[in-house]
C-alpha cells in the first residue's frame, strides 16, 4: 500500500515538475535571448526609440495605477456588501462581477466601445460631460478597470468573509458608529486582503493588450507598442521593451507570494 | 432601570414576545434556556441590532427602542469575546475610550484602573492572540466595562473555557459584580451558571420569558427539572464515592 501511495506521489511530483517548467521555460527564454545592446539602446541610448518606448511605459504604469486607485474606491465597498449582507439577487451580482474573467479580451474592448464610446450607449451623455475613451488615456483606464474589477472585488470579499462580524457588533456596543467600526476593525483587519486585490488587480491592468487595442490604441501603451515593434522590428526589439514590463510583474508576483505566505 | 414593555420582534418564522420585564440597576440577571429559544434574538434586540415590530425598551425612564447600538451604552461580551486581533490588550480596553474622543491621559488612567481591577495589568502590552482563554475573558471584561456602561451583556461567556476554568470565571465575575455593581444580563443554557451567579433568573421558551424568578425559587420550578434531573445522578454519586474523603 506504502509502496503503492510512493509510485503514485513521484507520477505526480514528475508532473508537476513538466508543469512548473512549462511556465518557468518562456521566462527563462525570455531572459536568455535578451540583447542588452538593444535594451540600452530602446530604453537609454536611441531618442528614437526611447522617446515611444519610455512614454509607453510611463502610460501603462500611470494608468494602471489610476485604474487600481479607482478600483479600490468601487471594489472595498462592493466587497464589504457582498461580503456581511443577504439579499435577492446576490449570486447574480457576484455572477455579473465575475463577468469580466469569462470574456475574450477584444470582446471585452467591443463591449466597453459599445456603451461608452461616443457612438456607445452612454456615449451623448460622456460626450455633454466631455468625456471621450477612444484612442485616449481615460479609454485606457476604464479597459484595465473593467477587466480586473473581478480580481480585486473577489480578493476583498474573502478578506471581509474571514472577519468575524462578531467584532463589529461589539464595536458598535462600546459607541463606534456603523461607520466607524468599519474604519476601525473590518478594514484594518482587511487590510491584507485589499493590498493583495491591489496587487492582483494592478498586475492584471498592467498585462491587459487585447482590450485596450480595441479601446485605445493611442496612446500606445508598453503591451501595445510591444506588438507593434515585434511585427516591425522582430522579436529582439520585443523582448527588449517587454522586460521591465516582465521585472514588474515578477516583482509584485514576489510580493504577492510573500504575503500569502505570511497569511 | 430596564423596563421592557409589549415587545414584540420577528425573525422569519421566530417571534420573540415579552409583554412586561423590569431588570433593576446593579441586579445580575440570568436568561436561562436551550438552544434556539431567542435568547440572542433577545440580546440583539437589546442593544439595538434587531429592530422590534412593536413595544418599548426604557433605560431610567427613558424610551430607547428606536436608538442605534452605539447611542445605547450596552456593552457586550460575545461569548468568542472577540477581541481586536489587529490591537494589543491596552489598545483593545482602551477602544471605547478613545472613540468617545477622551483624552490620552484619562484613557491610560482609566485603563490602568479597570486593568488593576480585573488583575491584568501584567499583560496590557501583550498580543490578544496570546492570550489563554481566561485572560482573552477578561481583557473582554475590562473593555465592556471601562466605558461604563448601563448594562453589560454577556452571551454565554464561559463556553469556551474548561470546566477548571468555568468554575474560576464564575466566581471571578461574581466578585468583579459584587464590587463594582454593574447592571449585567448574562445569557446561558447552563443551570449551575445561573444559579450561581444569578440574582434573578429568566427562564425561556418558545420566545417568551415563561418564568422569572430567583435562584432558590427557580429550582423547584418543572422549568428546572429537566437541567437538575441531569445534574443529580452525579451529585449522588459524587455523594456515595470518596469525592469527600
Amino acid at each position: 500500500m506504502l509502496r503503492r501511495a510512493k509510485s503514485l506521489m513521484l507520477l505526480f511530483v514528475s508532473i508537476t515538475t513538466l508543469g512548473i517548467c512549462f511556465i518557468v521555460l518562456p521566462i527563462i527564454a525570455l531572459f536568455l535571448l535578451l540583447d542588452p545592446n538593444i535594451l540600452a539602446k530602446i530604453y537609454l541610448k536611441d531618442p528614437i526609440f526611447y522617446v515611444q518606448a519610455r512614454k509607453a511605459f510611463l502610460i501603462t504604469l500611470e494608468a494602471s495605477s489610476i485604474s487600481t486607485i479607482l478600483l479600490i474606491m468601487l471594489g472595498v465597498p462592493i466587497a464589504y456588501l457582498l461580503a456581511r449582507s443577504n439579499f435577492i439577487g446576490k449570486s447574480i451580482v457576484e455572477g455579473i462581477i465575475d463577468i469580466p474573467l469569462m470574456l475574450p479580451h477584444t470582446v471585452a474592448g467591443i463591449m466597453i466601445l459599445c456603451a461608452y464610446s461616443g457612438r456607445g450607449l452612454l456615449g451623448d451623455l460622456l460626450k455633454t460631460l466631455n468625456i471621450t475613451i477612444e484612442d485616449n488615456f481615460w479609454g485606457i483606464v476604464i479597459t484595465m478597470m473593467f477587466v480586473s474589477f473581478p480580481l480585486m472585488v473577489d480578493t476583498i470579499k474573502i478578506g471581509f468573509e474571514s472577519i468575524n462580524p462578531t467584532l463589529e457588533l461589539v464595536a458598535r456596543s462600546l459607541g463606534a458608529s456603523a461607520f466607524k467600526a468599519f474604519t476601525t476593525i473590518s478594514l484594518p483587519l482587511a487590510s491584507q486582503s485589499i493590498l493583495a486585490g491591489v496587487i492582483l488587480a494592478w498586475a492584471r491592468a498592467l498585462s491587459e493588450v487585447g482590450a485596450i487595442l480595441v479601446v485605445a490604441y493611442f496612446p500606445k501603451t508598453i503591451n501595445v507598442l510591444t506588438l507593434e515593434w515585434l511585427n516591425t522590428y522582430g522579436l529582439k526589439y520585443a523582448i527588449a521593451l517587454s522586460i521591465p514590463l516582465v521585472l514588474l510583474a515578477l516583482l509584485l508576483f514576489i510580493v504577492f507570494r510573500l504575503m500569502v505566505s505570511k497569511e | 432601570m430596564i423596563l421592557i414593555k409589549d415587545l414584540i420582534v420577528k425573525l422569519g418564522d421566530f417571534s420573540l414576545v415579552i409583554d412586561h420585564l423590569k431588570i433593576n440597576d446593579g441586579e445580575y440577571f440570568v436568561v436561562l434556556g436551550p438552544s434556539g429559544v431567542g435568547k440572542t434574538v433577545f440580546l440583539h434586540t437589546l442593544m439595538g441590532f434587531l429592530k422590534p415590530l412593536k413595544g418599548r425598551i426604557e433605560v431610567n425612564g427613558i424610551d430607547i427602542t428606536h436608538w442605534p447600538p452605539e447611542k445605547r451604552n450596552f456593552a457586550l461580551i460575545p461569548q468568542d469575546y472577540a477581541l481586536f486581533s489587529h490591537m494589543n490588550v491596552f489598545n483593545n480596553i482602551a477602544y471605547g475610550l478613545k472613540i468617545r474622543g477622551l483624552s490620552k491621559d484619562y484613557i491610560r488612567r482609566v485603563v490602568h484602573e479597570i486593568a488593576s481591577i480585573l488583575e491584568i495589568e501584567h499583560i496590557l502590552n501583550r498580543n490578544v492572540d496570546s492570550l489563554s482563554g481566561g485572560e482573552k475573558q477578561r481583557v473582554a471584561l475590562a473593555r465592556a466595562l471601562v466605558v461604563k456602561p448601563h448594562v453589560l451583556l454577556l452571551d454565554e461567556p464561559f463556553a469556551n473555557l474548561d470546566p477548571r476554568l468555568r468554575a474560576k470565571s464564575r466566581c471571578f465575575i461574581k466578585r468583579i459584580h459584587e464590587r463594582l455593581r454593574f447592571t449585567a444580563i448574562h445569557v446561558t443554557h447552563n443551570i449551575i451558571d445561573a444559579i450561581l451567579m444569578a440574582d434573578r433568573i429568566g427562564y425561556m421558551k418558545e420566545g417568551r420569558f415563561v418564568t422569572v424568578l430567583y435562584p432558590k425559587e427557580f429550582i423547584k420550578t418543572e422549568y428546572a427539572r429537566p437541567y437538575l434531573d441531569e445534574i443529580l445522578p452525579l451529585s449522588e454519586y459524587l455523594k456515595n464515592s470518596s469525592y469527600n474523603n
